[in-house]
């Protein structure tokens, strides 16, 4: 892999041109509540200690609320206008290796068998600018879901500070190479052994689970009471979800409506609240918080890797650290593991 | 500590109660969460503590709760606010809860925090209720407070003296980063009811989208449906993942409801709900 | 000055079926005048008249909005209106502090037998919009989403 270094003056011109060149750049924002755009260097946090913001950046290529069609109606049919999808260049600054996958991992579904243009569109063009991540909690565990404080996996510009003032930049894939070619000035040559030597450094979080082992279990334990335990204290708030940087559950919705014309919306929504799986009939498949952690856990651990053989989490703890009542997803999952 | 466990072993084997809701250690040891105690094994476990954020009323309107029987629950003054109002309201019945209350010498403002001056929670800096108003038993003993400036009040000043389309900016710079979770809402107490109007579609009110209009109507009817109902638990802030100073809002509707009406939600059974009753002599000079 | 002449604000009046409503009627057929910016909306009580009303008022464009019911002990549901008069006092300082001037928002008690009241109001509330003028806060956000063609 060829490694370059990029001073943090660099860094700041670099996404200062970026931002010339018609690039979208996204950065944490400095509170660690969410992501934004980033608007000049002023609002650059590339830091590798920084705690995961309360909410990921995936409302940038699955948006929290977005229209998908447009409708008119004419004497006898309906006139359906599709919202205009500018390609757009974004690029994730920042991202830490429990970010950076989240896109590639929520490909998998919005192009299984309809292909989501609305996801496409912007996840196609997008460049993830990775960070060696120096931050660790409790609630970390990167390292169970095949990832670790270090990896390049998903990035494909890859930071490694090196001192207070330089970052080692790795590049990682063709695109990051290609996309990185027209600013090489503010690159200067690498040296591969101290940037190792650092990361060699950083702590893994401890592994606490396998998730083939867990993936067995699930099959095997529906009705386990392990998931009534968390039902009886979840609250359904759905924090975790939107949280996520990897929860993919939408509805659909029309607003603006009359009888002549309206809009429909995709929203976020998610597993955990009791409405989700509600029928029109006013049966409810699952009908206790229970049963809707279950299908959390199990969609996570289980259904996603049965079809598409990746784990739907990247261990980030987002989910635990802001769940109002402390349900700690890796100790449920490690307390699977240990039952299996 | 043991005080509580025995209490609540005593509860659970002498069968006054069905189950005992408290709270136990979490993941790291200044964090606890809430616990459903049904055995004398589990009431082993319990534990109360600076940590002890959580205001557990929000379990006693769980459908299965109220098939229970007597369920103990282990409250702080300000939780046993949240009670008392839903006793005034009907959702709780005052002879089903069993108030193992506590003493209370504040809590942290978030989880995962050392508890000093700098992070006792904002709630807790002029809490009159440190000993609970209704309790069954009485455990604790209290001890002073640290102090500090509180913040939200100058900030809530500051707003005052806005102008409404300076507020509006300041608002919308908040509500845009709300996601529709919902979490205010199911952290909240006194949100129990079963089909919120955020959920109803026929018609819709309140937009589901989490676009800033939608947020505008959804934040100010959520605020509004708490007015002279919220006890100031700050639950349902510290459980909004975009930090959206929602206290704020419950604060002021406290405020406006001490001020025109003299009322204080949850501080006791003889007085009616707010917005249940009204008076003949209520203002109307801005009524033409 | 020359725009500002020009704007007619859109006023939504919510009245309740007993009192303000037959009053307004009263006033059309005594052929007193009034302004056709006020949009009424006719409810069965004051008491009916949810705050979300209003919200979905202001979103829908109004510059302003009327609440107008029967006088005090006039309620032909007895109690609706004193309800209602505490909830306007608690949501109208809530509309104040979100920034919503709740200035555009009026309230008025008008019976049956006031026509001439009924249009003093309404002349006094448009009166009273004009010189506020157009909600524009709420036309910003209106615009996210809305298709351009
Ligand atoms: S954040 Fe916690 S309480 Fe909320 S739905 Fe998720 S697990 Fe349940
Ligand atoms: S499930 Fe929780 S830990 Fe896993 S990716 Fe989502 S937020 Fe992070
Ligand atoms: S508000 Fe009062 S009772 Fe509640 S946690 Fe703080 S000090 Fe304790
Ligand atoms: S609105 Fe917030 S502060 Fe008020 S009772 Fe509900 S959760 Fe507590
Ligand atoms: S918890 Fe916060 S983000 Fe979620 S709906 Fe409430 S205000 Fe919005």
């Amino acid at each position: 892999m060829e490694e370059k270094i990029i001073s943090l003056d660099n860094l700041s011109f670099f996404v200062n041109d970026l931002i010339k060149d018609n690039h979208i750049v996204i950065g944490q924002d400095s509170k660690e509540i969410n992501w934004k755009r980033i608007t000049g260097a002023k609002d650059i946090v590339v830091n590798s200690k920084n705690i995961p913001s309360n909410i990921s950046y995936k409302e940038f290529v699955f948006a929290k609320t977005e229209p998908i069609i447009y409708y008119k109606n004419k004497k006898d049919e309906f006139d359906i206008v599709e919202p205009a999808l500018p390609r757009q260049k974004l690029v994730f600054l920042g991202a830490k290796p429990c970010d950076a996958r989240s896109i590639e991992i929520m490909s998998k579904v919005f192009n299984w068998d309809y292909k989501d243009k609305f996801f496409n569109e912007r996840a196609e063009g997008s460049i993830v600018i990775g960070v060696a991540c120096n931050y660790q909690d409790k609630f970390c565990f990167c390292t169970s879901v095949g990832l670790s404080p270090v990896t390049e996996k998903g990035s494909d510009l890859f930071l490694v500070p090196l001192d207070e003032k330089n970052f080692a930049l790795q590049i990682v894939t063709e695109r990051g190479k290609e996309f990185i070619q027209p600013y090489q000035k503010y690159l200067s040559d690498g040296n591969q052994a101290k940037s190792k030597e650092i990361l060699s450094k950083i702590k893994n979080p401890e592994k606490r689970f396998e998730t083939s082992k867990v993936s067995e279990w699930l099959t095997n334990n529906f009705e386990h009471k392990i998931f009534d335990n968390v039902g009886d204290i979840c609250v359904g708030c759905g924090q975790c979800a939107f949280a996520c940087p990897v929860c993919h559950c939408f509805d659909i919705v029309d607003e603006e409506c009359d009888y002549s014309s309206g809009r429909r919306m995709k929203n976020w929504d998610a597993c955990q609240f009791g409405l989700f799986t509600l029928h029109g009939s006013g049966h409810n498949p699952r009908e206790t918080q229970g049963k809707r952690y279950r299908q959390r856990i199990a969609h996570k651990f289980k259904y996603y890797q049965d079809k598409f053989d990746e784990v739907l989490c990247t261990g980030c703890g987002r989910c635990s650290r802001g769940c109002p009542v402390g349900i700690d997803i890796a100790e449920v999952v490690a307390e699977i593991n240990s039952l299996a | 500590m043991n005080e509580l466990r025995a209490k609540a072993k005593e509860l659970l084997t002498n069968g006054t109660v069905k189950v005992v809701i408290g709270y136990i250690e979490s993941t790291t040891p200044d964090r606890t969460k809430p616990f459903i105690a049904r055995t004398a094994e589990d009431a082993e476990k319990l534990v109360f503590n600076k940590y002890c954020v959580n205001n557990l009323a929000l379990y006693l309107t769980r459908k299965e709760f109220r098939r229970t029987g007597v369920v103990g629950i282990v409250a702080k003054g300000c939780d046993v606010k949240a009670i008392v109002q839903l006793i005034q309201e009907n959702q709780v019945n005052k002879d089903d809860v069993y108030i193992i209350g506590m003493n209370c010498n504040g809590v942290v403002s978030e989880l995962g925090q050392d508890f000093s001056a700098e992070t006792i929670a904002t709630k807790c800096l002029n809490c009159s209720v440190r000993t609970p108003l209704l309790y069954h038993t009485l455990l604790g003993t209290l001890e002073d407070l640290p102090k500090r400036e509180d913040k939200n009040f100058v900030l809530m000043q500051k707003l005052d003296a806005m102008s409404a389309g300076e507020r509006w900016d300041f608002w919308e710079d908040e509500f845009e980063r709300c996601v529709k979770c919902y979490a205010c809402r199911q952290a909240c107490p006194l949100c129990y009811c079963e089909r919120c109007i955020a959920d109803k579609t026929v018609p819709r009110w309140i937009e589901s989208s989490a676009h800033t209009r939608g947020n505008f109507s959804w934040n100010i009817i959520r605020a509004f449906h708490l007015a002279g109902r919220c006890i100031g638990c700050n639950e349902c802030e510290r459980a909004c993942p975009a930090e959206i100073p929602l206290s704020l809002l419950n604060r002021k509707m406290g405020m406006v409801a001490k001020k025109e009406f003299d009322f204080v939600a949850g501080m006791g059974l003889d007085t009616p709900t707010l917005v249940g009753t009204y008076n003949l002599n209520d203002n109307e000079d801005f009524i033409k | 000055m020359e725009e500002e002449k020009q704007f007619e604000p859109k006023i939504a009046a919510f009245v309740c079926n007993w009192c303000t409503y037959t009053g307004a009627d009263l006033a059309g057929t005594s052929r007193l005048k009034y302004s056709a910016d006020i949009k009424m909306i006719r409810v069965p009580c004051t008491g009916r008249i949810d705050p979300v009303f209003l919200i979905k008022a202001f979103e829908k464009g109004a510059d302003g909005v009327l609440i107008s019911g029967c006088h005090p002990n006039d309620c032909h549901y007895n109690t609706g209106n004193f309800h209602a008069r505490r909830r306007w006092i608690l949501f109208r300082q809530l509309l104040d502090f979100v920034g919503i001037d709740s200035s555009r928002v009026h309230f008025s008690w008008v019976s049956a037998s006031e026509g001439k009241k009924f249009v003093d109001v309404v002349t006094e509330v448009v009166n009273k919009v004009k010189e506020k003028g157009p909600f524009t806060r709420y036309a910003k956000i209106n615009k996210e989403f809305v298709i351009h063609e």
